[in-house]
C-alpha cells in the first residue's frame, strides 16, 4: 500500500516534467513572438527597441537552452517572470487562484450534487414523463455553448430583470468593505456559478442515470427485490453505492481542472480569474505565465487522478492496490 | 482573439489622436490658450465609471506599448504637450514653446506650479530624466522621437528645457504629444540601486506617482483601477471625486455591462451591429468621428503574378470599396480615396484617385494577361491549367471576416478564387510580415499623426512593408520629406509620394474607420467636446449633472496666472437645474455628422507644421471653445432614465435564495405527486 502510493507519486512527478517539456516545445514552436506584443502595433517600435527586448528576456538563446534554464529555475522554486506584467509568475497565479477556485469548485460541487441526484431520480422513474423531461433538458444544457448561455442569463437577469449584476467581481461604484465586500463577491458570482453549474451538470446526470440503470439489471437487485427489500432502502444502501463510482471519477478530474479556471465564462463575466490570465497570456505570448499555469494544471490533474484512485478504495472495498 | 482584436482597434483609436498634430493654429493670437485656464466646476462630486477593455501591463507608460494603460496614464501623468480631439497640439506641462527655424531645436517653457502626487516639486530635471531614459532604455517612443538623432537635452533653468537634434525633425511636436512620452518623476526612478526603469523594486511601478489630475488609489488585476481627484492639480482640483476603470475584456459583455448602468463611458469598441441599439437607449449618447486609420490589403509583390501591375489593377477594379463599408462595416466608415488618409487634411492629396469599381475593366485586364478559365469551372486558371487560388490572410475578428467575404465574392465575379485564412495577430504577423507566406493580406492601421507614418509603413526597407514595395523614388521622397523644415515643400513631397503609390498600387486602401465615443448624458466636460482645452482622453474637466452645485466661483487652487475662469463649459451648455435638462446632442450614424466634422477640420488653418516650425515664439493657442459645434444634433433625447447600478448584494442574494427555495418547493411538490 505505502510503496504503491510512493510509486504513484514518483510516476506523477515524472509525468509532470514530461508534460512540461512537451508544452514548452509546443508553445515556443507556435508562430508569433512575445516581442511583437511588447513592441505593439507593428512598425511603431524601433529596431533598437526590439533588439533590447529580445536580449532582456534571453529570447535569442536556442530552445533547448531556454528549456534547461526553465527547469533549473523551477527546481529552485522559481516559476519565472512575466514578460507582460513584469511580475513574478507565482505571484500572478497565487493572486488569481482563490478567485477562480471559488467559482470553479463551487460550481463543480453543485453540478456534482444536483446532477447525480437528478440522475438517480430520473433512473428511478425511467421511462416516465419526468425522466424524459429531465433527459431532454440535460441534453439541451450539454449542447449549449457556455458563453452563449452566460450572455443569455446576463441579459435576462442583469439587463431585463435587473436583479443580478452583469459583470465583474465587485460593485466598483459602491466599494463595499468588510462582510459586505464578501457578500458582494458572492452576489456577483451567482450568474457565473449558475452558468458553469448548468453546463457541467448534464454529464453527472447522464453518467449517474446510466450507472443506476446498469445496476438495476444486476442479479443482486432481483434477489433483494425477491426478498422483499423496500425500494428506498435498496436504492440507498446498494444501488447508490455501486452507481456513484463513475460520477466520482468525473468529479475528481473536474476538480483537477478547477485550478485552470473557466476561460470562456470568466471572459464573459469579467471575472478576474485564472482563465482570464491564461487567455491573456496566450494572446500576448507571455510564455512564462502560460508555462506556470500549465505546470499548475498538470500537477492538479495528475494528482487528482491519483487521489481519485485512492478514493476508490474507500468507496469500493473490492478494490485493492498493491 | 477578442483581446487581440480589441488591442488592435484600441491602438488604432489611440493612434487616431495623433494625426492632426500638425494642424497647429496660427501663432498670431497672443492670448492664453484655454488649455492653460484653471478648471471650473459647475457642479462637484461623483464617480466616473469607465468600462475598459484590458489590463495595463505596468505603470511605466513610456517603457513598452501598453494601449490599455494609455488612457489611464493620461489621468495620472502629464506630457509636455498633448493632442486634442482635432489633433492639434495643446500645452500640458509646457505652457509655451519655441522652435528654431530649421526645426532641429525645440525650447519648452515649463509650468512653475506643478507638484508630483507625493508633494515633490516638478522641474526640468524630471523632463531631462524622462527623455534620457527613453533614449537609454529604448522606450517605446525611441523610434518615433528619433532618439538616435537627439544630440542633447539641456535644462537652461528649472523651468526651461531644450531639445537639440542633429537634423531637422519637423514631426517632433506631434510625436511628443502622443505615445510613450509621459513625464516620469526623476526623484523616484533615478536611483543607483535600480538596474533600469523597469526594475520591480521601483515603487512607482506598482503605485504610480504622476503630476496628473487624478491620483492612483488601487488596482485589482483583472477587475478594476481606482483613481481619486488630485487636490493639488496645477489646473485646480477636478470636479469629480473618483474615476474607476472597470475592466471587461469581452466586447459583448462590456456592452451589456454598460447598458445595465454599471458604467458611464464605454471604452470597448462595441460590435458595429449594436450601435443602433445603443443609440436608442435612453440617456446614452453615441458620437462618431472619422479617424486617420484605414483598412487596406497588401499584394505580395514577391509573387510573379502580383509583380504584373495589370493584375494589381484588375483586383483594384474588381473590389467594391463601397460595398465593404456598407456590408462589412455596417455603414460605419468611408470608402477609401487616395493613398493617404483624408483625416490628415494638409498632407492628403485629393487629386490621387484609386481605380473605380468596374468589373468589366477587371475582366478585360485579366483576359489580356492570359488568365482565362481553361476548364469551364467558372474560375480563371494559370496557363498550365491549375486554378488560380489567391490566399487572403486576415486577423481573427468579425469585421475582418466580413471584409474578406466581400472581397472573395467580388473577385469571384471576375473569376478569381480566393481562399480566406484567418489567424490571430501574432501568427498573422509571423506569416505575412516575417515569412511573406501569403498572396494578399488584410491589415488596418493608424496612419497619423504625421504623414511620416507612410515612411514607417510603406517605404522600402520598413519592417511592415509586407507587400515588399520597392520603389526607390518613393522612398527618396519620403526620406526628404521627413527632414524638410518648410511645410509647403514637405506637403509637395508627400503629395508626389502619394501619386507614385497610387500609380504602383502595391497596397489597395479599402475603407477609413470611425471612432465612437459612447457615454451617459449626465456627464459633461468630456475631452471630445473640448478641442484646444484638454488632450483627448484626459478627464480633468469632467463634471457630473447630479453633483453638488457650486455657488461661488472656485478659486484656482495653485495657479499663479490666476485669471477669472474662462467660459469653457458653462457658457455653451444649459446649466443644470434641479431637473436635469437633457442635452440634445445625440449623434446617429449619418453622413451629416461626418461632413460637419470634416468641414470643421477644414476651417482650421491649414499648413500645419508650418505654424510650429517657423515661429520663433509660439504660444499655442487652440481655438476658443466652440464646444458643441462638432456634434450634430440628429436626434433629441426624450427621456432620462435613472440608471440603478443593480441593487445591494444582500438584497440580491436574498432574492436568489428565495428563488432557489421556490424551485425546491416546486420540485418537492412535483415529486410527491
Amino acid at each position: 500500500m505505502g510503496t504503491y502510493i510512493l510509486r504513484r507519486v514518483f510516476q506523477s512527478i515524472a509525468l509532470v516534467f514530461v508534460i512540461l517539456t512537451i508544452n514548452f516545445t509546443i508553445i515556443n514552436l507556435a508562430p508569433g513572438s512575445p516581442v511583437i506584443f511588447m513592441a505593439g502595433q507593428f512598425g511603431m517600435a524601433s529596431k533598437e527597441y526590439v533588439e533590447a527586448v529580445i536580449k532582456r528576456w534571453g529570447l535569442d538563446k536556442p530552445l533547448w537552452e531556454r528549456l534547461l534554464i526553465y527547469f533549473a529555475n523551477l527546481l529552485r522554486g522559481d516559476l519565472g517572470y512575466s514578460y507582460r506584467y513584469l511580475a513574478p509568475v507565482s505571484d500572478l497565479i497565487l493572486e488569481r487562484l482563490p478567485i477562480t477556485l471559488f467559482l470553479t469548485v463551487t460550481s463543480a460541487v453543485l453540478a456534482f450534487i444536483i446532477g447525480s441526484t437528478l440522475g438517480l431520480y430520473a433512473a428511478r422513474h425511467v421511462g416516465r414523463k419526468v425522466d424524459a423531461a429531465l433527459t431532454t433538458t440535460m441534453f439541451v444544457f450539454w449542447s449549449t455553448p457556455s458563453f452563449w448561455l452566460g450572455i443569455i442569463l446576463m441579459i435576462v437577469f442583469g439587463i431585463q430583470l435587473r436583479i443580478l449584476p452583469v459583470s465583474g467581481m465587485i460593485n466598483v461604484r459602491a466599494g463595499y468593505t468588510g462582510v459586505m465586500y464578501y457578500l458582494d463577491i458572492a452576489y456577483h458570482a451567482i450568474l457565473p456559478i449558475t452558468t458553469l453549474t448548468l453546463i457541467m451538470m448534464p454529464q453527472y446526470f447522464k453518467i449517474t442515470r446510466d450507472a443506476v440503470l446498469h445496476q438495476l439489471k444486476e442479479d443482486y437487485v432481483i434477489t433483494f427485490r425477491a426478498m422483499g427489500l423496500r425500494e428506498n432502502e435498496l436504492f440507498r444502501r446498494h444501488i447508490f453505492r455501486n452507481a456513484i463510482l463513475p460520477p466520482v471519477t468525473i468529479f475528481g478530474l473536474q476538480l483537477g481542472y478547477a485550478a485552470a479556471g473557466a476561460v470562456l465564462i470568466e471572459n464573459v463575466f469579467g471575472w478576474p480569474g485564472m482563465g482570464r490570465l491564461l487567455l491573456d497570456s496566450i494572446l500576448t505570448r507571455d510564455y512564462p505565465v502560460i508555462m506556470g499555469i500549465y505546470l499548475m494544471i498538470s500537477i492538479t490533474v495528475v494528482f487528482s487522478i491519483l487521489i481519485v484512485d485512492l478514493l476508490y478504495m474507500l468507496l469500493d472495498p473490492r478494490i485493492r492496490y498493491r | 482573439m477578442r483581446r487581440a482584436l480589441a488591442m488592435l482597434v484600441i491602438s488604432t483609436i489611440l493612434l487616431a489622436l495623433l494625426p492632426l498634430a500638425f494642424l497647429t493654429p496660427p501663432a498670431t493670437q497672443a492670448e492664453k490658450s484655454p488649455a492653460l485656464q484653471p478648471i471650473t466646476c459647475p457642479r462637484r462630486g461623483g464617480t466616473l465609471v469607465i468600462i475598459h477593455w484590458g489590463d495595463p501591463k505596468s505603470f511605466n507608460p513610456d517603457s513598452q506599448v501598453d494601449d490599455a494603460l494609455y488612457n489611464i496614464a493620461m489621468q495620472i501623468y502629464n506630457r509636455l504637450v498633448a493632442l486634442d480631439i482635432d489633433y492639434n497640439v495643446v500645452p500640458d506641462l509646457a505652457e509655451s514653446w519655441e522652435v528654431a527655424p530649421n526645426a532641429s531645436v525645440f525650447i519648452f517653457h515649463l509650468r512653475k506650479n506643478v507638484k508630483w502626487h507625493d508633494g515633490y516639486p516638478f522641474t526640468c530635471r524630471d523632463v531631462k530624466y524622462t527623455f534620457e531614459a527613453i533614449k537609454k532604455y529604448r522606450g517605446i517612443a525611441y523610434g518615433l522621437l528619433k532618439m538616435s538623432k537627439l544630440k542633447s537635452i539641456e535644462c537652461l533653468d528649472d523651468y526651461t528645457v531644450v531639445f537639440r537634434y542633429s537634423e531637422p525633425f519637423p514631426a517632433f511636436l506631434g510625436f511628443l504629444a502622443w505615445y510613450g512620452t509621459f513625464v516620469l518623476p526623476e526623484h523616484i526612478f533615478n536611483k543607483s540601486e535600480y538596474k533600469d526603469w523597469m526594475d520591480p523594486k521601483i515603487p512607482a511601478l506598482h503605485h504610480p506617482i504622476g503630476t496628473g489630475p487624478f491620483k492612483f488609489v488601487e488596482y485589482v488585476k483583472g477587475s478594476h483601477i481606482v483613481l481619486e481627484a488630485n487636490p493639488d492639480y496645477f489646473k485646480g482640483r477636478p470636479c469629480i471625486d473618483k474615476i474607476i476603470y472597470k475592466i471587461v475584456p469581452d466586447a459583448t459583455a462590456a456592452l451589456q455591462t454598460f447598458l445595465a448602468g454599471e458604467g458611464d463611458i464605454l471604452n470597448n469598441r462595441p460590435p458595429l451591429s449594436e450601435i443602433p441599439r445603443l443609440n436608442k437607449t435612453p440617456g446614452v449618447i453615441v458620437e462618431m468621428r472619422p479617424m486617420p486609420s484605414r483598412w487596406y490589403i497588401g499584394f505580395n509583390m514577391l509573387r510573379p503574378l502580383f509583380q504584373k501591375k495589370e493584375f494589381r489593377y484588375a483586383l483594384a477594379y474588381a473590389i467594391n470599396r463601397k460595398e465593404i463599408v456598407d456590408k462589412a462595416m455596417n455603414g460605419y466608415g468611408y470608402p477609401a480615396e487616395g493613398t493617404y488618409v483624408p483625416a490628415i487634411k494638409w498632407a492628403y492629396n485629393p487629386n490621387v484617385k484609386l481605380p473605380e469599381y468596374n468589373t468589366e475593366k477587371a475582366k478585360e485586364l485579366l483576359d489580356k494577361l492570359g488568365l482565362i478559365d481553361r476548364n469551364g469551372d467558372g474560375f480563371r486558371d494559370y496557363p498550365n491549367g491549375t486554378r488560380i487560388v489567391l490566399r487572403l490572410l486576415i486577423f481573427t475578428g468579425a469585421e475582418e471576416e466580413a471584409i474578406a467575404r466581400v472581397i472573395k465574392e467580388d473577385l469571384k465575379k471576375v473569376g478569381l478564387d480566393v481562399k480566406i485564412e484567418e489567424y490571430e495577430i501574432a501568427t498573422w504577423e509571423a506569416k505575412v510580415v516575417k515569412q511573406r507566406d501569403f498572396d494578399m493580406a488584410l491589415c488596418d492601421g493608424f496612419e497619423g499623426p504625421d504623414p511620416d507614418n507612410m515612411r514607417i509603413r510603406f517605404a522600402p526597407g520598413a519592417y511592415i512593408n509586407f507587400a515588399n514595395y520597392s520603389n526607390m523614388e518613393f522612398k527618396r521622397l519620403l526620406d526628404l520629406a521627413s527632414k524638410e523644415p518648410d511645410p509647403e515643400k514637405r506637403k509637395e513631397l508627400y503629395w508626389k509620394a502619394q501619386e507614385i503609390m497610387a500609380e504602383d498600387l502595391p497596397y489597395l486602401p479599402l475603407a477609413d474607420l470611425v471612432a465612437f465615443y459612447i457615454y451617459r448624458m449626465e456627464w459633461h466636460g468630456l475631452p471630445w467636446h473640448l478641442p484646444g482645452v484638454v488632450g483627448l482622453g484626459v478627464y480633468e474637466r469632467v463634471w457630473w449633472e447630479k453633483g453638488t452645485p457650486v455657488t461661488t466661483t472656485p478659486k484656482p487652487a495653485t495657479t499663479t496666472t490666476a485669471k477669472p475662469a474662462a467660459p469653457t463649459t458653462t457658457a455653451t451648455k444649459p446649466s443644470p437645474t434641479t431637473t436635469p435638462t437633457p442635452r440634445t446632442t445625440k449623434v446617429v450614424k449619418t453622413t451629416a455628422t461626418v461632413t460637419a466634422t470634416v468641414t470643421k477640420v477644414a476651417t482650421t488653418p491649414v499648413s500645419p507644421g508650418a505654424a510650429t516650425v517657423t515661429l520663433v515664439k509660439t504660444v499655442t493657442v487652440a481655438k476658443p471653445t466652440t464646444v458643441y459645434a462638432t456634434s450634430v444634433v440628429t436626434k433629441t433625447v426624450t427621456a432620462t432614465t435613472t440608471v440603478t447600478a443593480g441593487m445591494s448584494p444582500a438584497m440580491g442574494i436574498a432574492i436568489a435564495i428565495v428563488v432557489v427555495i421556490v424551485i425546491g418547493i416546486a420540485v418537492a411538490l412535483a415529486r410527491r405527486r
